[in-house]
């Protein structure tokens, strides 16, 4: 371990990642809080008229609720989905296929997954009504909620847990099998328990999605469920009370925090008897842990859910192809030609920040998880910690406590692209950095410490040895904050200005002034440029020979 | 390629995106933050720029957003003109200290109930409630399209009503409004009705108008919204009746104010007298922005009118409404919704 205070060149990479951290993470929140909590000197005034509203008292309880179902949901079905693709013996075009249908729901822009299932599974929907002739389905509330959230998230427990159970040798199975155990007790005795630190990561990060997410339950939880992100959007917008909303905010943040510790655990923890990958692999035996029977299960679930995403996605692709769906059924390229011209200025707009946030992203990452997993310095949990609030929080939050921080002179970044490369940059690198420090963890030192026998400057040892080690956890963290660039919209919301406009806010335009089709068309635009970034970030790690998309997958979910 | 490589063409990239960035400030200029949909307001602004050469940036938000944003922008505002938002927004903004009084040429002539006593904000437009209800629907069930805020209490409708959110949306309150006035301004009253009427509520959207793609779905058999939103569906070929209640509706306003600190006072204030000139008034009937105009006459032409002649506007007291806003959204929350 380097100790960078008396390092020439470390000692700068430590205090201006802190800088930047602390300008544009801590401040910002500063700001917040003292705008919450001072009112011509500390004061709760700012919380006392929430704890009367019952809405507020029931979205604590119900937020927590819907994160753990949701965590268990999803994590179950990522879990039946990444057993289904790596213990099947499926066709390679199958996982593919698998593969390309899971990533939507994972890229498409908020609203459009709750929106869609509305048409899918709503009153009059296409499934419940036309197929099943269902009149009275009721999918406002926890279970519609439950729903959208589930199978937006899945995903990301699906990337996850694929790349875990693909490192668990067949050979490991086999040996029980060979002792005389019979499927279901390999499966509980061997499997399962090797999969325990995947399926708690997968858990916590579907849960800590579903905790900041307040674009699905605006659509579907309807009155009689409140969850607090929501809420605090609510309180700002609908009764404009800044303070009150940045106070629920605050609440959040107790149980967000509390399961980014609980995920640090978990990974710090998977050392030692988790171990699977060792080098030391026998002759690859076929795997034989499923059951014919269990295949046809997992099948039909899995198939049922990937009909599921598609039929809403297909919803989509109808509503951006004519005139008004449901209404005017013809056939129109009207709502692309309005994404071509008046909305080619947000496409265009999106494209650049999002391509500008990649290398700045990219490299505050890859030096962050650097600086992170290889060296030692005082506060170096600390940083970790900091960097990773903006991701915690509701993006609404983040967005205001931007506006407040960094609106006057000397700091008037407002108004500019800045403000919103900054906001992503600082809001998605996580995945990046946990990339990164993955990757540097399976690299032995050593590698640096000869580099630096030989005489090379610390500065030359990073340039020509770490970073293309990690090259591919760089651009893995910069294919990310692609996606999400391109994607966002919580936080961004309050940052698009006059000059800078984002996709995602016209997408939200469409949705709220009866423009289905061009929030519908916008969104299928959004969803092709996704896909055409993970297909060249594939691409270019397999040439870098980086390991399977699985890898690039997982940090798709953080 | 080497990392030094691709260092460097990374760099000449970002250098080239950042330079791109900095947008060249045109000479003469309004930044205008609007709640309208742009298919309302971008005619306006373009028929402005048209007459006299200055371009108008906008930024379109919901209302809450709008003043959210504005507040936080306070110190170094960046918009000059906040246009086409619901009164209750402009209340908001007035006690957030992020607009200031002003008086456009023509304002004598605007009626007292559609502007600020102090001349903070002042009405371009008077919007209105509507019922609008799935032709479809109603035929399956035998129903007649409601007429009456009473008969929306009727079982058959139970599940099949749509409307706003009180805690988002500036229709919400004209509904509170329109029942409160409507039973003679006897708050309890109103507030009992609400509670019954919840009871057929299937959902609460957060738009104002977010009812309106699912009524023409057939999601929901009732929605009621704002008038424009109504047309704007029945444009787009969704099978709908729309009718007033007879009790009447509050008459609510679509404001315009002058931001605190503009950095294009001038501009913005001749801009703000223009839309209390005939011309822009004119523009409402002409653009089918299915609002009233607020200038005594000022074109009505067409069909707007003759579907208005059926509701019956109450006229709303700003004064109240600013000093109770809060209270009766908050008694909405803890009683109405309450189960």
């Amino acid at each position: 371990m380097r100790r960078p205070l008396r390092d020439p060149v470390l000692l700068p990479a430590v205090l201006l990642v802190w800088a930047a951290v602390a300008l544009f993470v801590l401040y910002p929140l500063v700001r917040l809080l003292i705008l919450t909590f001072w009112n011509e000197g500390p004061s709760l005034d700012a919380v006392t008229g929430l704890v009367r509203d019952w809405t507020n008292r029931s979205a604590l309880i119900n937020s927590l609720a819907l994160a753990v179902l949701v965590g268990g949901a999803g994590t179950a079905l990522g879990f039946a989905f990444a057993l289904l693709t790596v213990r099947a013996n499926l066709p390679g075009w199958a996982r593919r296929a698998i593969d390309a249908v899971v990533l939507l729901p994972l890229i498409s822009p908020p609203f459009t997954a709750a929106i869609a299932l509305i048409f899918a599974l709503g009153p009059r929907g296409l499934i419940s009504y036309h197929v099943f002739g269902l009149t009275k389905v009721n999918i406002y509330g926890l279970w519609g909620t439950l729903l959208s959230e589930t199978l937006t998230y899945f995903p990301v427990a699906y990337l996850t847990l694929k790349a875990v159970i693909a490192n668990i040798d067949p050979n490991l199975e086999d040996s029980a099998f060979s002792l005389g155990a019979r499927r279901w007790r390999v499966f509980r005795t061997v499997t399962l328990p090797l999969a325990t630190p995947g399926v708690a990561n997968a858990f916590l990060l579907v849960s800590a999605a579903s905790l900041a997410d307040f674009a699905t339950p605006l659509i579907l939880a309807g009155t009689k469920f409140p969850v607090l992100p929501t809420q605090a959007f609510l309180q700002i917008t609908g009764l404009y009370d800044m303070r009150g909303g940045a106070a629920l905010c605050f609440l959040l943040l107790v149980p967000a925090l509390a399961i980014f510790i609980g995920q640090r655990q978990w990974i710090e923890r998977r050392g030692g008897s988790f171990v699977t990958v060792t080098g030391k692999v026998g002759a690859t035996t076929r795997v034989k842990s499923l059951s014919p029977a269990a295949v046809v299960a997992l099948g039909l679930v899995c198939g049922l859910v990937v009909t599921l995403v598609l039929i809403c996605y297909l919803l989509i692709a109808a509503a951006s192809l004519v005139r008004g769906l449901g209404a005017d059924n013809t056939l129109s390229f009207a709502h692309y030609a309005h994404v071509f011209s008046g909305g080619l200025k947000a496409v265009r707009d999106t494209l650049i920040i999002a391509v500008l946030c990649m290398p700045i992203g990219g490299l505050f990452a890859v030096v962050l998880g650097f600086l992170v997993a290889r060296t030692q310095f005082p506060g170096r949990r600390a940083l970790e910690f900091a960097a990773m609030m903006n991701y915690a929080l509701p993006g609404t939050i983040v967005g205001i406590a931007y506006l407040l921080a960094f609106n006057d002179p000397p700091l008037a970044l407002t108004g500019t692209a800045f403000i919103l490369v900054v906001c992503y940059v600082f809001r998605y690198s996580l995945a990046g950095t946990r990339a990164t420090t993955a990757v540097l963890a399976q690299i032995d030192p050593a590698i640096e410490e000869a580099s630096a026998s030989l005489g090379a400057r610390r500065d030359v040892t990073f340039r020509r040895v770490v970073l293309p080690l990690v090259r591919p956890a760089l651009l893995a963290g910069m294919t990310v904050l692609f996606i999400r660039a391109m994607t966002a919209i919580s936080a961004t919301i309050f940052l698009v200005s006059l000059d800078w406009s984002l996709v995602t806010v016209r997408i939200l335009e469409g949705i709220t002034n009866l423009e289905l089709g061009q929030a519908s068309a916008f969104s299928m635009l959004v969803i092709a440029l996704v896909y055409l970034a993970v297909a060249v970030a594939s691409f270019a790690m397999r040439r870098l020979n980086a390991g399977s998309l699985g890898q690039a997958g997982t940090l798709l979910g953080g | 390629m080497s990392v030094k490589g691709w260092c460097i063409r990374l760099a000449a990239l970002v250098g080239a995106l950042l330079a791109a960035s900095v947008a060249p400030a045109a000479a003469q200029t309004i930044n205008v933050y609007t709640a309208w949909p742009e298919s309302l307001s971008q005619p306006i602004f373009k028929a402005y720029t048209a007459k006299t050469g200055v371009q108008i940036n906008f930024l379109r938000l919901s209302t809450g957003e709008l003043v959210a944003r504005a507040t936080a922008e306070k110190s170094n505002p960046r918009a000059d003109v906040i246009w086409g938002a619901p009164g209750d927004g402009f209340a908001a903004a007035k006690e957030a200290g992020i607009i200031e009084p002003y008086r456009p040429p023509t304002w004598n002539l605007i009626s007292a109930e559609l502007k600020d006593r102090e001349a903070y904000y002042t009405a371009v437009s008077k919007n209105t409630l509507v019922f609008m209800s799935n032709t479809k629907l109603l035929k399956e069930k035998g129903l007649k399209p409601p007429t009456s805020w009473n008969d929306l209490l009727d079982p058959a409708y139970k599940g099949q009503i749509q409307t706003a959110d009180a805690r988002t949306s500036g229709t919400a309150l004209t509904r509170m409004l329109s029942i409160y006035y409507a039973f003679g301004k006897d708050e309890e009253k109103a507030f009992d009705y609400q509670k019954k009427l919840h009871k057929n509520v299937q959902v609460y959207t957060k738009s104002g108008g977010g009812c309106t793609v699912p009524v023409g779905l057939g999601q929901t058999m009732v929605c009621v919204a704002h008038m424009p939103d109504a047309m704007e569906a029945k444009k787009k070929g969704y099978d709908l009746v729309v009718t007033f209640p007879k009790e009447g509706v509050a008459a609510v306003i679509e404001a315009i104010a002058l931001v605190k600190g503009a950095k294009h006072r001038d501009q913005a204030t001749k801009f703000i007298d223009w839309t209390f000139s005939k011309e822009m008034q004119d523009l409402l009937d002409k653009n089918d922005v299915y609002m009233l105009p607020v200038l005594p006459g000022a074109s009505i032409d067409t069909n707007v009118q003759s579907l208005m002649r059926e509701a019956k506007l109450l006229p709303v007291d700003l004064d109240w409404v600013g000093k109770n806003r809060k209270r009766l959204v908050e008694r909405w929350v803890n009683e109405t919704i309450k189960d």
